[in-house]
């Protein structure tokens, strides 16, 4: 049974996921803030979080960077989920460090179902890594993988979000898509990682 | 106009008087008749006469020459040389001395006249220049620009009392300065040399904005044309834009400042509108059957409007970094994403 730690400093957004993650089977944990939530995986620790950008004191990205940051948090995929709309700067310094970004307000019963498929795909690429890991020497282009990996999907989210409203898309990444491309030949990676989150 | 007095240096004490008598005759005033070329210059401690009538050969240790040359560097007072004989060095001698004329013993009436009104007349319109000269250089040094003027080779014919601060001499006070310009001068002059060869080939005025240290400076320069055959010259104007430029950037940085802070607010309240439609739709979704579709369609309309808002948000950074970009030349201020993987790999 995978645990999902909800945080937001809207208790009313609390509830509801949590609601919902309960109807469907999750264990929940709640936060209402970045603060509470690092204190949290003091003990615990989650199979994904759903961490909320505008919070004070401590924002969203401060604490997905602190998650990072702490060993014990930091392979925990994290998805973020805001009313703010990231802007294409905070996906290309952040968007490698999450799973997804899903922007409010959204049917909340489509996110939960798709959170088993995310965690599950995630394990998939740690095992993956894990393999290459044991007899291989390189865990910082692993790391870069996995980096680019989130990033090209958190980019392709905020285009998808772009192009569907017709507004101009800005964000440039090709050299991080060659480049990914490069050390998911080189690793000799499943093609399904490269798959794309849908309806997220 | 009162009648000018004139004062003879004469030794002669004939022809002193006979002087004296065609000078009453022609109508001046007399201001005195001395014997030697000290005694004149005593004279002359207490009295202005309008004009010195100065025979050359004198009693005493000075001759007329002498006594002129005295006159010529203390007084603003014109001389006119009377002499019985004129050999070529007397004449080579007394040229040295500006004299404002030269009478020839024995000398008539008329010659003498004419000898005095030119002198007269020459005298006040030198008076003139030399009060013109006056005039231009307090007007020159009322702006508070440095000017100067450059001729064809480049040398300098004129300039303001600022300009020659900045050239580090005082230019007027200076027996010889070297008046052509250093154009490496402390990097002050090196965009102008190029931009001097062009107006005097084009003769289209140029002027541009340059930063030298800590000032800055809007430089114009004119081409002045020669009269008849002479060659144009430059006119070089610097002018002090220093605090003009500093105000400008104080008002970019706060329309900056202030297109971010609305972007903060557009990002505040958007999350602040979304949260609460989520929580609808997510209680909609849990307990009401009956309006859900209707209520979930309200709730995207406004979402829609949401939207829009952060449209213009996107808009707005496009401002921004447009801004950022041309006033302040940051490239750093659009990311590098390699560079950011990099920071993002200690992670």
């Amino acid at each position: 049974m995978n645990t999902i730690m909800v945080v937001d400093d809207d208790p009313a957004i609390r509830e509801i996921f949590c609601a919902y993650l309960g109807m469907h089977g999750y264990t929940t944990l709640a936060a209402a803030g970045g603060t509470e939530c690092l204190d949290l995986l003091k003990a615990q620790k989650p199979d994904l979080i759903l961490l909320d950008l505008m919070m004070e004191p401590m924002d969203g990205w401060e604490t997905l960077l602190a998650i990072r940051h702490n060993p014990s948090s930091h392979d925990i995929p994290v998805i973020i989920i805001t009313g703010k709309q990231p802007a294409p700067e905070e996906i290309i310094r952040y968007g490698g460090f999450i799973e997804d970004f899903i922007v409010k307000p959204v049917d909340f019963s489509l996110v939960v179902a798709c959170l088993n498929r995310i965690i599950e795909k995630d394990r998939t690429l740690r095992r993956e890594i894990d393999r290459i890991g044991n007899d291989r020497q390189d865990p910082e282009l692993l790391d870069e993988y996995t980096r680019l990996l989130r990033l090209l999907r958190s980019a392709h989210i905020l285009k998808k979000r772009y192009s569907d409203r017709g507004w101009a898309d800005r964000i440039l990444l090709a050299r991080q898509e060659e480049r990914l491309l490069q050390l998911h030949k080189k690793f000799n990676l499943p093609d399904t990682l490269l798959d794309r989150n849908e309806g997220g | 106009m009162p009648a000018a007095s004139v004062l003879v240096v004469e030794d002669e004490l004939i022809e002193a008087e006979d002087i004296r008598q065609t000078l009453e005759t022609l109508g001046y005033v007399t201001d005195g008749i001395v014997r030697s070329g000290e005694s004149a210059l005593d004279t002359l401690k207490n009295k202005h006469p309008d004009l010195v009538l100065m025979d050359i050969h004198l009693a005493g240790t000075m001759d007329g020459i002498d006594t002129a040359e005295r006159i010529h560097a203390l007084y603003a007072i014109p001389v006119i040389f009377l002499t019985s004989y004129a050999d070529e060095v007397t004449l080579g001698r007394a040229k040295v001395t500006e004299p404002y004329g030269y009478v020839l013993k024995p000398f008539d009436e008329r010659e003498l006249h004419t000898a005095i009104e030119m002198g007269l007349y020459k005298h006040r319109m030198e008076e003139q220049v030399k009060e013109n000269e006056r005039t231009i250089r307090v007007l020159a040094n009322a702006i508070p620009d440095a000017v100067m003027l450059l001729d064809y080779n480049r040398q300098i014919i004129a300039l303001n009392d600022a300009m020659a601060r900045r050239l580090g001499y005082h230019y007027y006070s200076d027996v010889h300065p070297d008046p052509s310009v250093q154009f490496d001068q402390n990097g002050m002059f090196t965009s102008i040399e190029s931009q001097v060869e062009a107006i005097l080939r084009s003769g289209r005025p140029v002027r541009f904005e340059e930063k030298n240290g800590d000032e800055w400076f809007e430089i114009s320069l004119l081409r002045i044309s020669g009269l008849g055959e002479q060659k144009p010259c430059v006119l070089v104007q610097y002018h002090d834009i220093t605090d003009h430029k500093r105000f400008e950037d104080e008002l970019k940085k706060e329309g900056i400042t202030q297109i971010e802070k609305n972007m903060e607010k557009f990002q505040i309240l958007n999350d602040q509108i979304r949260n609460p439609l989520q929580a609808i739709m997510g209680y909609v979704n849990l307990d009401c059957v009956q309006y859900r579709e209707r209520i979930i369609n309200q709730v995207r309309q406004i979402d829609t409007i949401v939207d829009r808002l952060d449209h213009g948000w996107v808009e707005s950074e496009k401002v921004r970094r447009f801004l950022l970009r041309h006033f302040y030349d940051e490239p750093g201020i659009a990311p590098d994403p390699m560079r950011e993987e990099k920071d993002g790999r200690r992670c």
